[in-house]
């Protein structure tokens, strides 16, 4: 009932601020706020087991369907995730996309991040097939529009161009998934009751590759980088945070629902295990903030597949507990992930704004002028690396169990959990590596260009938005056990084996504790080695450079000397393109060094493919060109192939 | 309860009083071998002493991250140590995966030390951090390889478990394994060479160059934990000190770890610092060993 009430709350302030965007920005950002804190409300009573279920069917048809919606204990995971990155990246484009500074866009953006908010929810509440293909479409075209709102650069077309064709090839996936559905089960109905059909179970790749290019799975992830590095920094948040997870959603939704085939795990955590480690590799080797955020996004979605495919393989294996340890640790990442992903894009946007420069190797010494930006930027480097005490170390660290506990039972699962943690384990310590990178090039040491010399801090509009993000990253790294029932609701929507009502494992108490501790020793070291430091005197100085005193921010590490080592390991994979132009000559006039890592995987694997269906369409676009004679010639033809036909028919 | 405490605190009085001692160790038996005198064995107590009176240096780039860094990471590494069991006197917290957690505090004392190298904006801090982080990539993964092998082979997730029996079958590979990690995570040589002053062979020194006062205090004693924490997980995970009375079981701790320590200083004395292109290799060797650890493991579970 009070679902309802929220739920429609929800859904009349975004529609009113779809209404309202393009013209008023104060109403505008008070209508999304109030729909976004209606539906995190509605997701919270759902998920903390007030009302178990929400659902409503309508008495009118759409398309010939009956509405039919249902928010369940999966559907609110979610929806709390959009609730809270819908509302801060609202909040933060007052700001950061304003009408001042934005004239033309600027309402056009407020008008479609409302279209965009509801239409995701509306996927994520809706159980009829054919209503959850109109509202995805019509998710999939928001997003472009956002992504493209500052149309005038040739990249933001050509990244907002690929994203809308790779979005519709996962489209088309779905399309034929649905209809396939729909013709086997004679109804566009969704629901649990699909599980007890077995001959749906190879329906599973199909979704799989459908919602696997939405949620930017290793290696259809080729539209992610350039959509994520070119669109408005909030458009990045919220695509990263929350468009991701739709395409993890539909993964999570349709293996709960439908018959897995036997294979099913062991695919998803390869992809997986592939995923995180490739995803970070090309992360490391990037010079640009926000492609390098985009990358790790890979990385992290990774991370989830591992934890859904173990989840798939424990199911598969009898139950067993350490899939529902793995599936908890992954439905976790999907909400830590959100959070601490939009809180460093938010900071690389608050970068782009006052520098207007996302290259790390033009960066550097920002934290003068953007103190806040760089500490909360630190926490979310922190929660990223998977460091404890943060929220980004409780998932990671419950994924490792689960894949520990396969192990230690010696089931068969072994052979892939065991090498898979190894994995994550690297894939962590890249990860650790890549933050380092970004955050201290970028906001720490001495400003390697002039384009620092105006940055400053963002205003209240664009910090809070962090604070609020930031805030709940150490919420959840110092509380873990708290989810856990929230957590466990959700595992038990997805297979119901796995719902028992259980108190947390010890183990996550103990945790919580730890880090609590952890935290305030770190806090007390941290005041006591100030005080002792400025108490025995400070002295400022010239940085020890070994004697020379006459150092430059030239002689700096740059973004891609810092990732030479580790990126030198995985040149197979990066294939890093360089221009070397060597000084000669005592006295050389000019020497350069260019190195660049290119879109591998789109241009060396996806980019023939293209090109040869391009060169197929354009040959056969060759009988179609506009002169009457030949068509008639082409018709004459073929009427007298079918005449042949039939005449040979009757002879035979 | 109080006793709890006064316990967890003398276990933690132990770890921060005994730990500087081991590099004074390391020197004596490198001075020995070479037939010097060598600095005292507790070198290390005057310096942190001195260290912690003394005025401190910032550089006019550094941020406050600069001296928070040094205190968050000196924290993450005695909470890893404490965290340890030791021998018969077991965990003071021992919970399932709490193995984990002792391998991410390290990795949170690493990113720690370079985003305070990364802060003076120099040259070789910058080399240093570039190389610190590079080679975590693979001990990360030897790390893990061993302690999955000592999870498969005890059937636990908790350190009290793992580390109680002895390694079995694989004790030997997991020893060159562990030793190796060992070697390279605390910046022994052939990884690294904490004594000459040449910052292009360095890794550690190099990243700390800027610290002074009691902040390089916090860093130097951190590291002499790190040390101690390592061999103290060497010994337990090889031999097997729950077999033992609980007195002997404490005199094997100790004496295994002056054992490691001494061998630290003997492959210091004897062997030359690897070339910075041959540490993947020797990284990778520590990974294969700690990986075919595990395959024994597992073969003898399943026997």
């Amino acid at each position: 009932m009070i679902v309802g009430a929220l739920l429609s709350t929800a859904a009349l302030g975004l529609l009113v601020g779809f209404g309202l965007g393009p013209r008023h920005s104060r109403a505008w950002l008070g209508a999304t706020l109030v729909a976004t804190a209606a539906s995190l409300a509605a997701a919270l009573t759902v998920l903390l087991g007030f009302e178990p279920t929400w659902e409503w069917s309508g008495s009118f048809r759409i398309g010939g369907e009956l509405p039919h919606l249902r928010l369940d204990a999966i559907s609110a995971l979610f929806l709390a995730l959009l609730s809270v990155i819908g509302g801060a990246g609202a909040a933060y484009s007052r700001d950061y996309w304003s009408d001042h500074h934005y004239p033309k866009s600027a309402g056009r953006g407020r008008f479609w991040w409302s279209g965009l908010v509801l239409m995701m929810g509306l996927v994520l509440v809706e159980v009829n097939g054919l209503h959850f293909l109109i509202a995805w479409e019509l998710f999939t075209v928001s997003a472009y529009f956002l992504i493209t709102l500052e149309n005038r650069g040739r990249k933001v077309r050509a990244a907002g161009w690929l994203y809308l064709a790779a979005s519709h090839v996962g489209t088309l996936c779905l399309f034929a998934f649905f209809a396939t559905l729909a013709s086997r089960t004679g109804s566009w109905e969704l629901g649990p009751q699909l599980r007890d059909c077995a001959a749906l179970a190879p329906l599973f790749w199909l979704m799989l590759a459908g919602f696997g290019v939405k949620a930017g799975v290793f290696p259809l992830h080729v539209w992610l980088p350039s959509a994520h590095a070119n669109a408005p920094s909030h458009v990045s948040a919220i695509l990263s945070g929350m468009a991701l997870k739709i395409g993890v959603y539909g993964i999570v939704r349709f293996s709960g629902w439908l018959p897995t085939p036997a294979q099913a795990g062991w695919v998803v955590i390869a992809l997986g295990a592939v995923g995180a480690l490739c995803g970070i590799a090309f992360a490391f080797a990037q010079n640009d903030l926000k492609r390098l955020l985009a990358y790790c996004s890979v990385e992290n979605i990774g991370v989830i597949m591992i934890g859904l495919g173990a989840a798939l393989l424990g199911a598969t294996h009898g139950d067993a507990p350490w899939g529902r340890l793995a599936l908890a640790g992954a439905l976790l990442h999907v909400w830590n992930h959100g959070l601490f992903k939009a809180l460093l894009f938010f900071g690389a946007g608050s970068v782009l704004h006052s520098t207007g420069t996302r290259d790390m190797s033009r960066l550097g010494g920002l934290w003068k002028q953007m103190p806040w930006t760089a500490g909360l930027f630190a926490l979310g480097a922190v929660a990223v690396s998977g460091l404890p005490p943060l929220n980004g170390f409780v998932s990671e660290w419950t994924i490792y169990l689960g894949l520990f506990d396969a192990g230690i039972a010696h089931s068969s699962v072994a052979w892939a959990t065991m090498p898979v943690a190894i994995v994550l384990g690297m894939a962590g310590a890249l990860a650790l590596a890549s933050f380092a990178k970004a955050g201290a090039l970028t906001f720490c040491g001495a400003p390697r260009t002039k384009l620092t010399a105006h940055a400053h801090e963002g205003g209240a509009w664009m910090i809070g938005p962090m604070l609020v993000l930031g805030g709940a990253c150490v919420a959840i790294g110092l509380a873990p056990a708290l989810l856990w029932p929230l957590i466990g609701r959700v595992a038990g929507a997805w297979n119901p084996a796995w719902a028992v009502a259980d108190a947390a494992p010890a183990s996550l108490f103990t945790l919580g504790y730890v880090h609590v501790a952890l935290a305030l020793l770190a806090l007390v070291a941290v005041l006591a080695l100030r005080r002792r430091s400025t108490a025995n005197g400070l002295r400022r100085g010239l940085t020890w450079d070994c004697a020379y005193a006459a150092p430059t921010a030239r002689m700096q590490y740059s973004s891609g000397s810092f990732a030479g080592i580790a990126s030198g390991w995985f040149f197979w994979l990066l294939r890093p393109e360089r221009k070397v132009q060597r000084p000669h000559g005592p006295l050389p006039e000019s020497a350069c060094r260019v190195e660049r890592v290119p879109e591998t995987v789109l241009e060396k694997l996806i980019g023939p493919v293209g090109e040869g269906a391009l060169r197929v369409s354009t040959a056969v676009r060759r009988l179609q060109h506009g002169r009457l004679q030949s068509y008639i010639l082409y018709l004459v033809a073929g009427l007298a192939a079918l005449a042949l036909l039939v005449l040979l028919e009757g002879t035979l | 309860m109080i006793l709890t405490i006064l316990y967890g605190i003398l276990r933690l009085a132990l770890w921060l009083l005994l730990a500087p001692l081991l590099p004074g160790i390391i020197n004596k038996v490198k001075a020995w071998v070479a037939c010097r005198r060598g600095p005292p064995v507790l070198q290390l107590y005057y310096d942190l002493a001195r260290l912690w009176k003394k005025g401190v240096v910032l550089s006019t780039l550094a941020s406050p991250g600069f001296i928070a860094a040094p205190a968050v990471g000196w924290v993450a590494v005695v909470g890893a140590a404490v965290l340890l069991p030791l021998g018969p006197a077991g965990a003071t917290l021992g919970f399932r995966g709490d193995v984990l957690l002792l391998i991410y505090l390290l990795a949170l004392a690493r990113f720690c030390t370079v985003w305070a190298a990364l802060e003076t904006g120099s040259a070789f801090e910058g080399m240093g951090s570039v190389r610190e982080v590079s080679y975590a990539v693979l001990t990360e993964a030897a790390i893990l390889a061993a302690v999955l092998s000592l999870c498969v082979h005890s059937g636990g997730l908790s350190l009290a478990v793992i580390l109680t029996p002895s390694a079995g079958a694989g004790a030997a590979l997991l020893a060159a394994g562990l030793f190796t990690v060992l070697l390279a995570e605390n910046c022994r040589v052939p990884f690294d060479d904490p004594n000459t002053h040449l910052e292009l062979t360095m890794i550690h020194e190099a990243m700390i160059l800027d610290h002074s006062g009691p902040p390089l205090a916090a860093i130097l004693h951190g590291a002499s934990v790190k040390l101690l924490l390592f061999s103290v997980l060497l010994v337990q995970a090889v031999l097997p000190l729950g077999d033992f009375s609980p007195l002997v079981a404490t005199g094997v701790l100790a004496g295994g770890v002056l054992a490691t320590t001494v061998g630290v200083g003997l492959v210091e004395s004897l062997l030359a610092r690897f070339a910075f292109k041959q540490v993947p290799f020797l990284l990778t060797l520590a990974f294969l060993l700690c990986l075919f650890a595990l395959l024994v493991a597992w073969k003898g579970g399943a026997a």
